[in-house]
């Protein structure tokens, strides 16, 4: 028992000495230095873990029960994504995708640890942390969540730390491939999130409302996160964030309504375009051309992401369609519309699957102004290479794509799950934001069928 | 109904005699259950206790309560877990164990065989009889 105590009391000190110290905006430098520190950290923590596992094991009377819990869920997970002109990804925080009829673990698989430390019966800790294919294009672990939650009375529930974001229905468990039907997420729906989790405090209030109960949560923070956005690494970190999120159960149903947004905190690096796009605009006197370029920044610009969810859970049948809306004043990004809907029935231990989901964006209409060539008294000037780049960029967020999706998942043991899913995506040759490194492929016609065969598991 | 190894009248949920619950309802043991609303009518927050997997009686008692198998049940409480939600019901071992939990904690609830139910607690909520 002794020896559990000193266990928890480590694990919820290296956990929070890791949510201190990444929990800040870094300067860039310090950054390799942190992921270094963070590593080093759980390379020592890994024997203890299994210390821990091992000894919460072994049959304890209820007397004795352990105040911490170590868990965890992984996934080993290949697919294959036909089209050669674009690499199929799972999100946006993936750098590199699946193409070209190659089989590849890259995009699926995912190993998570998390530790709960039950310190009264009222407050309790929690930590995780994840290895998955990531920005910087490393499977380095970063921590995911790590934070003190308080529940006062049953009703209520505080949490302060690195909390998972709960953007949109079943947001913050879309690592979790065991706990729901599919191989993965849809990307249609989900796709375009970067962001899993955020520093702050979230408060949830849970009350009966006629035979069902209502849950109403506000939530308020900053994004840690860095993402993998058009050219090289986006620092969000430091981007406020705030949201609502209503959801009502009644029996076999429920319906969740949600309202984020989010002010970026940084720009993208597009200075390669806005330099001379503000050059051409000082010496041609044609100021479109300058706010084409102020139009794509992103800093202290909001985006806004609206949802509304219904799931209906009984006995074998499991049937859940959302539909979500994001807005984005930079005009780095197309505003967007997506929906999914998914069924499934279970006969005995295998539950068969079909899906449809669709998403389309809005493009913007933002144009440099800048004829392709201009006759000076010097000369002709050629601005269409920057017209052109200009052009592609406004390109590349657009989405307009629909998946067909056609899956089985059995449940083998009480906590391995197998699944084989076969998406068909029908999209135009403009859908490219949901892919990695689509911009420079003009093969593109928006074709791709993705085969994945997943194991999923929870210890 | 004959044919399954444990009747769905056989399944109740006990409680302390002192804890001042007198009956649930269905719904009332879903949101204990899963997770989702733990305050008792008494006004205290309930402590539901599961059995093993290994037992017959906990597939029963989630077939019987929602409809769905343990590995549903898994998958559920995986995903609330993993998003640091809500904690699952605590797991003991044996029912003996469990009785004893529930003789000597007001809040604690536990699912068991009506033969195994002793003096030491009361029962709260069954399935009719069918």
């Amino acid at each position: 028992m002794q020896r559990l105590m000193f266990l928890a009391s480590y694990v919820i000190k290296v956990v929070f000495m890791n949510l201190k110290v990444t929990g800040k905006v870094m300067p860039k430098q310090t950054e390799g230095y942190i992921s270094h520190m963070c590593l080093t950290k759980l390379k020592k923590l890994t024997p203890l873990l299994l210390i821990a596992l091992s000894l919460s094991a072994g049959t304890v009377s209820a007397e004795e029960r352990s105040a911490l819990s170590i868990r965890g869920f992984g996934t080993l997970g290949v697919a294959r994504s036909s089209s050669p002109d674009v690499e199929f990804i799972r999100d946006l925080s993936q750098p590199k995708g699946i193409k070209d009829g190659q089989w590849s673990g890259r995009i699926d698989t995912v190993l998570g640890i998390q530790a709960n430390w039950q310190i009264n019966p009222e407050l309790e800790a929690v930590g995780q942390v994840v290895s998955r294919y990531q920005y910087d294009a490393s499977r380095d672990p970063a921590l995911d969540w790590a934070f003190l939650k308080w529940v006062p009375d049953e009703r209520v529930a505080l949490r302060a730390g690195r909390i998972g974001a709960d953007f949109m229905m079943l947001a913050d468990s879309r690592l979790v491939g065991y706990s729901y039907l599919t191989v993965r997420p849809s990307v249609d729906f989900y796709g375009s999130l970067f962001s899993s989790s955020f520093d702050g405090i979230d408060g949830s209030l849970t009350l009966r409302l006629g035979d069902g109960l209502i849950r109403s949560k506000l939530f308020a923070g900053v994004l840690p996160e860095k993402v993998s956005g058009g050219p090289g690494v986006w620092d969000t970190s430091g981007s406020p964030i705030y949201g609502l999120v209503f959801d009502y159960f009644t029996g076999p149903w429920q319906f969740r309504a949600s309202s984020t947004s989010v002010r970026f905190a940084n720009d993208l690096n597009f200075t390669d375009l806005t330099d001379p796009l503000h050059a051409a605009a000082k010496a041609t006197g044609i100021s479109t051309a300058g706010f084409a370029a102020d139009a794509l920044s992103a800093k202290d610009t909001d985006s806004h992401y609206y949802t509304l969810g219904i799931v209906y859970d009984k006995g074998p049948l499991q049937v859940q369609a959302a539909v979500n809306e994001i807005d984005h004043e930079t005009a780095t990004f197309q505003n967007s519309q997506a929906g999914y809907l998914l069924a499934g029935y279970r006969i005995n231990s295998i539950t068969p699957y079909a899906g449809i989901s669709r998403w389309k964006t809005k493009y913007k209409d933002h144009v440099t102004g800048l004829p392709d060539t201009l006759i000076t008294p010097y000369g002709p000037v050629d601005f269409k290479p920057l017209n052109q780049a200009y052009q592609m960029l406004m390109d590349a967020s657009g989405a307009n794509q629909t998946t067909y999706t056609l899956g089985a998942r059995w449940d083998v043991l009480p906590k391995i799950a197998l699944k084989l899913q076969w998406d068909s995506v029908h999209g135009k040759a403009k859908s490219k934001f949901p892919y990695a490194k689509a911009q420079t492929d003009p093969g593109w016609d928006g074709r791709t069928d993705v085969i994945s065969a997943t194991l999923d598991f929870i210890f | 109904m004959l044919l399954t190894p444990i009747a769905s009248a056989d399944v109740v949920l006990v409680a302390n005699p002192n804890s001042g619950i007198e009956k649930l309802t269905q719904s009332d043991v879903i949101n204990i259950y899963l997770g989702r609303y733990r305050l008792l009518p008494t006004g205290s927050t309930a402590v539901p206790i599961d059995l093993s997997d290994k037992t017959e009686i906990k597939a029963k008692f989630y077939q019987l309560l929602v409809d769905k198998n343990l590995a549903e049940i898994n998958a559920y409480w995986s995903r609330l877990v993993f998003s640091g939600k809500t904690r699952p019901p605590m797991q003991i071992d044996n029912v003996n164990d469990a009785l004893q939990w529930v003789a000597n904690n007001l809040n604690a609830l536990a699912y068991m065989d009506r033969a195994d139910v002793s003096s030491d607690v009361i029962i709260v909520f069954e399935w009719p009889s069918l």
